[in-house]
């Protein structure tokens, strides 16, 4: 991952620490122990000047991630693993756009999603074990940061 | 290329056509050997379906999608029906069939699964791109034109109307119906032996994929024994439970209304079906990956898989389309090749080509395209689909089976 230098902190709470905060795309850092609860997983969080990754590992192997700006807003998360998350939970407010926009036709098949809009971009691959995707706001996102840098 | 008629082809028994694409450098000296004969087995018993691509149900507007006939009865009895249109998928795991498929005249009951407690089992299936929710069923199943059978299958029944409350936690967009699947139903004959496997089993919070259901509009997430799972079909085919291959003729370049070949199952389990001069390249057994290299990058979650109907890579070399902009433009049609490595030291070359997409889908009526490629979100995913599969046979070995290759799960061709 590229990183904006310089990381700043990398530490490994267990859940029953209290953590940082935690919440779901445009949320504020409001929610980490109900999330952490829910996913019965274990908190990761980096920080940057410009940003901190709180990523949780499930129990069941997924690897959540989800990007705040210094004011503590969630601009962008993504997903790595067997399950794809509770995307109700993802997405927070912007489930309701994203089950809208997904409900017109696309042609990539089963395997391959992506939603462009002009507030949110949701894109999800893989297959059956092997998920990945990721969600962002491209109105909240940091100065300088590349959506690629989402993963 | 030339066209042929492949049926035509098959009942001769074989079909040769041209293995792997890229052109060869030329210059004096030896000519390259020739390209290897693609050996496409005769449908029939005991081990070859048919497979067909085409645009699929009425609605759907189908490309590079293969399709199948299952015949399903009421476990122990004779009351039957055989569905056509039901995909060719080594990218997932179990039968789905589409709820309004069987109860379209004649309807067909397939009896629920319960559980241990008695309550009947529902599923929130997801894939990449939505989500499918039904109930489960018990089904015996024969594929009708090799005749393989498989008694007391676990299935689900998608989009059931006695099950239309999906659980709030089960997101995702839903795919319920036919024209929104791309399909009648779902042949899952990828590389593990259940959906979901051990990861459902025992969770302290179960997984959002089975549920468990008092009532139909009280379903809630539940853990599920592995016997209680949904199981890859072929792992009950007794002889050739161990794998299947996909035997696709090579397609035109500029496309082709429809074809045709085979779904072998077993690997070596038959006279029809060794992996001859195939090479082995050995999956991760939980991610079902191999790595591939591309232009100098390592792609670390690489697949073949006949569920994709493109060939799916991160090129910014390539011009996206603006019709179909996650798909591939290319002013000419390019010559790629991505080396493929296994788990092991193996690796082999996969030659494709990239036409020009928005050309390709110009042509309404073509369904089969072997150089359509697209974007993968997944900027390390590597994911060779139907594509890829025209003109090679593909093997797909299944976790923990034995082959004449070795121990599943694996890739050959």
């Amino acid at each position: 991952m590229k990183l904006i230098r310089p990381v700043v902190c990398s530490i490994i709470v267990a859940v029953t620490v209290a953590a940082p905060a935690f919440a779901a795309l445009g949320g504020d850092a409001t929610s980490v122990q109900a999330d952490l609860l829910r996913m019965k997983g274990a908190l990761r969080t980096t920080s940057s000047a410009a940003f901190t990754v709180h990523e949780i590992t499930t129990s069941y192997g997924t690897v959540v991630r989800e990007y705040l700006t210094p004011g503590d807003k969630v601009f962008a998360v993504s997903w790595r693993g067997p399950v794809i998350p509770d995307l109700r939970q993802m997405l927070g407010t912007y489930y309701g756009q994203y089950e809208q926009a997904a409900s017109t036709p696309h042609v990539g098949g089963h395997r391959h999603f992506a939603i462009e809009q002009p507030g949110l971009v949701v894109q999800s691959s893989g297959r059956m074990r092997a998920f990945s995707g990721r969600a962002w706001a491209p109105d909240l996102l940091p100065q300088n940061f590349s959506a690629n840098d989402i993963n | 290329m030339r066209k042929f008629v492949a049926l035509t082809l098959i009942q001769l028994g074989f079909l040769a056509a041209c293995g792997g694409g890229g052109g060869y450098g030329g210059g004096g000296g030896t000519p390259p050997p020739p390209p290897p004969m693609q050996m496409i087995a005769t449908p029939g018993p005991p081990n070859v379906e048919t497979m067909t691509v085409n645009s699929g149900p009425a609605g759907v507007n189908a490309v590079n999608t293969a399709y199948i006939s299952v015949k399903v009865c009421v476990h122990g009895t004779s009351t039957c029906k055989t569905i056509d249109h039901i995909e060719v998928d080594t990218g997932s795991i179990g039968l789905r069939i589409m709820s309004s498929v069987l109860s379209a005249a004649p309807a067909i009951t397939l009896p629920g699964e319960n559980d241990g407690s008695g309550n009947p089992l529902a599923e929130c299936l997801q894939f990449a791109d939505g989500t499918s929710w039904g109930s489960l069923a018990t089904a015996d199943i024969q594929l009708p034109v090799s005749g393989e059978t498989a008694a007391n299958l676990h299935v689900q029944v998608i989009g059931d109307p006695a099950y239309p409350t999906v659980p709030t936690d089960c997101t995702g967009m839903p795919e319920n119906d036919v024209v929104t699947f791309g399909a009648n139903g779902i042949l899952g004959v990828g590389p593990f032996i259940q959906d979901c496997g051990s990861a459902c089993v025992a969770a302290v919070t179960p997984l959002t994929v089975y549920y468990s259901c008092p009532s139909p509009s009280t379903c809630a997430a539940a853990n599920a024994s592995l016997a209680e799972q949904v199981p890859n079909p072929v792992t009950l085919f007794g002889t050739d439970g161990n794998g299947v291959i996909v035997e696709l003729p090579a397609v035109a370049s500029a496309g082709s209304a429809t074809t045709s070949g085979s779904l072998v199952f077993g690997i070596g389990t038959r006279t029809n079906n060794g992996l001859g001069t195939a090479t082995v390249l050995p999956e991760d057994p939980n991610t079902g990956w191999i790595t591939g290299t591309y232009k100098g990058t390592l792609y670390t979650n690489s697949y073949l898989d006949s569920g994709s109907n493109g060939n799916f890579f991160t090129d910014s070399s390539l011009t996206l389309c603006t019709s179909n902009p996650k798909f591939y433009c290319p002013t000419s049609t390019m010559s790629e090749t991505a080396t493929l490595k296994g788990t092991n030291a193996a690796t082999l070359a996969a030659d494709f080509s990239v036409a020009n997409a928005d050309t390709l889908f110009s042509v309404t009526s073509y369904t089969a395209f072997s150089n359509l490629g697209g974007t993968n979100s997944d900027t390390a995913g590597f994911d060779l689909g139907l594509p890829f599969f025209y003109g090679h046979n593909v093997f797909t070995a299944i976790e923990n089976a034995n082959t004449p290759g070795g121990i599943g799960p694996y890739f050959a061709y």
